[in-house]
């Protein structure tokens, strides 16, 4: 994260949304610098693929600035409401791009080369590969679900916000999700470096 | 092979997904200048800040401005000329019930009317 950016200003997120929407440049700056990164992570972790995750953070973005003259002050936080249209912009993608043609689940991004060392990195590389791969084989929500939960570690409450479903029905996905992801992972122990005892 | 066999324990993916956690995707510095860019470019534009002025601009504008006193003005000065001299038709009508019989005795006017021709 931007730490020069976000340590610009301490301000609440509703009174940046605010002071955008009166055309202060600061606050502009402030809001992409505090939500940017957030938005981007999370479309990357659903979607695996950075191109898309900016093309879907940018649209995330400028319906926020389109939203900002209208923001009502305390009917939604700033964050729940960018993962919410987060979250439905990335199930769309991956809907449409299932319309076209099935996901290359072995195509994911390749991850970062600053790895302390070449061993350490390829064991890494396959730990997220296998479960991103396990992850982008579980449904829609479910996905969603999961990685809010215990990849963004949201508590349910705020992961039912922002999918627009009840608490028990966030409980019931993020466990089925889990059970999915311990199924799909138990044949790689192995790749995933954990040694049978 | 147990059924726990078929799957990571829980302690395995949960060990995986803080992993995951702490691997935060991080955008390129070139598209937050993008992000940054584009949120500028849509916002509205500053409000233009009205300046307010003091007790008496704010009052000379509640009354209407100089229009309006302008009006006011004329009518202060008719008013005062009304009463510095006003013209007999207004006076008629203000003083005509308590005006003495005399002074609107028609032979009165008959004879002013005589002496004037004669002249």
């Amino acid at each position: 994260m931007n730490v020069a950016f976000d340590a610009a200003t301490a301000e609440s997120d509703e009174a940046l949304i605010a002071a955008y929407a009166a055309g202060d440049a600061r606050a502009a700056r402030a809001l992409t610098a505090r939500f940017g990164p957030r938005v981007f992570s999370h479309a990357y972790r659903l979607l695996q693929d950075r191109s898309e995750a900016e093309d879907v953070a940018q649209e995330a973005m400028l319906r926020l600035w389109k939203q900002a003259p209208d923001w009502r002050a305390g009917e939604a936080k700033v964050s729940t409401w960018l993962y919410r249209v987060t979250g439905n912009l990335c199930i769309d993608r991956i809907r449409g791009k299932r319309g076209r043609a099935s996901v290359a689940l072995d195509a994911v991004a390749e991850p970062e080369d600053d790895a302390p060392g070449a061993e350490d990195r390829l064991q890494m590389q396959a730990r997220f590969s296998a479960l991103e791969t396990a992850l982008a084989a579980l449904p829609d929500r479910q996905r969603q679900a999961v990685v809010l939960r215990h990849i963004e570690g949201m508590a349910n409450p705020e992961i039912a916000e922002i999918m627009d479903m009840s608490v028990e029905a966030v409980e019931s996905l993020t466990a089925r999700g889990k059970r999915a992801l311990a199924q799909a992972l138990a044949g790689r122990r192995e790749e995933l470096g954990y040694v049978e005892s | 092979m147990s059924k726990a066999d078929l799957e990571l324990h829980d302690i395995e993916l949960d060990a995986l997904f803080a992993e995951a956690r702490q691997a935060v995707p991080e955008p390129s510095p070139e598209f937050m200048a993008r992000l940054t860019a584009e949120a500028l470019a849509v916002q509205p534009q500053r409000r233009a800040v009205v300046k307010r002025g003091g007790f008496w601009s704010e009052l000379w504008a509640t009354i209407g401005g100089a229009p309006a006193v302008a009006g006011l003005a004329m009518a202060g000065v008719t008013g005062l000329w009304l009463g510095i001299s006003p013209p007999a038709a207004v006076t008629d009508v203000i003083w005509g019930a308590s005006v003495a019989s005399d002074e609107l005795s028609p032979y009165l006017s008959f004879d002013m009317a005589l002496a004037l021709e004669e002249m």
